[in-house]
């Protein structure tokens, strides 16, 4: 029986009641962190190369800012809705006070559809969305970052929108822009590498001390693709790897670079030989020890959930795996890695590059990797012991050590005046 | 964070040490037998001392640590080390910046737990 599809943001304040509800928050407090603190719905007029004039809805909500100034990215697609940027912006306050950054939650997005629009229209869009909201944004008040649809070229015309209107160069302002604009090293494969640690971790504590392992990727983008390579660096073996167009196997294992290369040069992973091609769903029901989530949201669902086989399933992506089909994983014994643990390298390395930006002062890639294991590592064993102490899984006991932080230094503020 | 710890003490306390560092949670510890001089140039009280330094046998200790127990781990060296008079030693913590178990590849504190 098909369930009515429930509101993004109605299921994100449904997940936050029952973690405020274990954690015995206060009604009043528990008011306080369900409302998003700004809401600002702009209009962005641009006149296209045809001339015409068009005018796009933006969006940019800061959740909640006790804990610091807000981060978030900022999204360019048809689909978006003010609901999915309120939900989003809860979900980085949580997952930055997770892995100890000091921000609190933002999110924004433009209704607009990236791959339908030319450089210029996108700049035009980039620079008038900026200056709507430019009261907003600022680096002690809320870093935009790329997310779907937007880029490091969408953060330089931010920062230079926003350094024009200031009168001088103001770098903090964006994270995730080009390098040779203050960007940090390490950025572009910090997610992949945030989820390798938390799933090195995790063996750890498994008491698995080999990387003779099987591995299933499902996405092959920024976040599947990279960690694929430093999985199979690592020694891990990747038996599959998965996109839109299906699926490769090969049970002694694949070469990532090898499929990078002919992704580069043919657009799609279909004809390539070194592996059998099988249905993109496949991937859900093949026989390995750690399944990495690396594409869209809810694509682990109650049909596909109780076929998967792995021991561990990392969730490089956002949001992969629908409630029901949370309950049928738990029930099988499979240890999740939660997104907000496993893919906050992107947030944790976005951190930093601030922190290089305001200070003027940057780092070695060899230093970022570094200080990205760290915060990686220390933000896992939290969540791991809180989860044993609690007697919890991963997911509840990571958004339970996040809300209550938050919570914290909520309280610990007070309310102005 | 990873800490090394590299400390001079008297080879007949190193049974001591020793028993006492497991207990607190080192992992690996490595030894060897070296010679030196401190400030007293190798010569104990009551000794004259000329114009040449004497070498002293003393046991070198190599430990690497997690930050979390360094502090208890230098507390159990200094207070099992102890012999009250000159000479009982010195332990020196540096930073490490990394580490990998050559068999299964670990980095970090993984490494060395």
């Amino acid at each position: 029986m098909p369930k009515e599809k429930k509101n993004v943001w109605e299921m994100t304040l449904e997940r936050l009641d029952a973690t405020m509800d274990a954690l015995s928050i206060k009604p009043g407090m528990q008011k306080y962190l369900r409302q998003p603190r700004k809401t600002t719905e702009v209009s962005v007029p641009i006149k296209t190369d045809a001339g015409t004039i068009e005018i796009f809805k933006g969006y940019r909500v800061h959740h909640n800012t006790n804990r610091g100034p807000a981060k978030g990215g900022v999204r360019y697609h048809p689909d978006v809705t003010l609901d999915e940027i309120k939900a989003l912006a809860m979900l980085m306050t949580w997952k930055c006070s997770l892995v100890g950054l000091p921000f609190g939650g933002a999110k924004g997005g433009v209704v607009a559809d990236p791959t339908k629009l030319s450089a210029n229209e996108l700049e035009h869009i980039t620079r008038r969305y900026t200056f709507e909201i430019i009261d907003m944004i600022g680096p002690e008040k809320d870093i935009p970052a790329p997310d779907v649809g937007t880029n490091a070229q969408v953060m330089a015309w931010i920062l230079d929108t926003y350094s024009m209107d200031k009168g001088h160069a103001v770098p903090g302002v964006v994270t995730g822009k080009p390098i040779s604009l203050g960007g940090s090293q390490g950025r572009e494969d910090a997610t992949s590498r945030g989820c390798v640690y938390c799933i090195l971790s995790t063996l750890k504590v498994m008491g698995i001390d080999s990387t003779d392992m099987d591995v299933a990727v499902q996405g092959f983008g920024n976040v599947g693709g990279n960690a694929a390579k430093i999985l199979h660096d690592l020694g891990f073996k990747i038996i599959a790897i998965s996109d839109v167009s299906g699926c490769l196997y090969n049970k002694g294992g694949l070469d990532p670079f090898d499929i990078d290369a002919h992704l580069k040069k043919e657009k799609t992973l279909a004809g390539y030989k070194e592996a059998e091609i099988l249905n993109r769903e496949d991937i859900f029901s093949l026989k390995c020890d750690i399944l990495l989530p690396a594409a869209l949201e809810n694509q682990i669902t109650e049909a596909n959930a109780a076929s998967i086989k792995a021991r561990i399933v990392a969730e490089g992506a956002n949001a992969p795996t629908t409630p029901d089909a949370d309950a049928i994983l738990k029930e099988n014994k499979i240890f999740v890695i939660p997104d907000v643990l496993a893919n906050a390298g992107g947030v944790t390395v976005s951190y930093f590059e601030w922190v290089q930006g305001n200070l003027s002062y940057f780092w070695t890639k060899r230093e970022v990797n570094l200080k990205l294991r760290d915060i990686m590592e220390k933000a896992f064993y939290e969540t791991y012991k809180f989860s044993l102490e609690n007697k919890v899984d991963m997911r509840q006991a990571a958004s339970m050590l996040a809300v209550s932080r938050v919570a914290e230094a909520t309280g610990l503020r007070g309310i102005y005046p | 964070m990873l800490k090394k710890i590299e400390c001079f003490i008297q080879p007949f306390k190193l049974d001591a040490v020793k028993d006492a560092l497991i207990d607190a949670g080192v992992e690996g510890i490595s030894i060897s037998e070296v010679q030196g001089f401190g400030r007293q140039r190798g010569y104990s009280e009551g000794e004259k001392p000329n114009k040449n330094v004497k070498f002293l046998p003393k046991i070198k200790l190599e430990i690497v640590v997690d930050e979390e127990i360094l502090e208890m781990v230098t507390k159990q060296i200094v207070k099992l080390a102890a012999t009250g008079k000159f000479g009982s030693g010195k332990i020196f913590v540096l930073p490490v910046e990394d580490a990998v178990r050559i068999r299964t590849k670990e980095s970090g504190i993984s490494a060395i737990t």
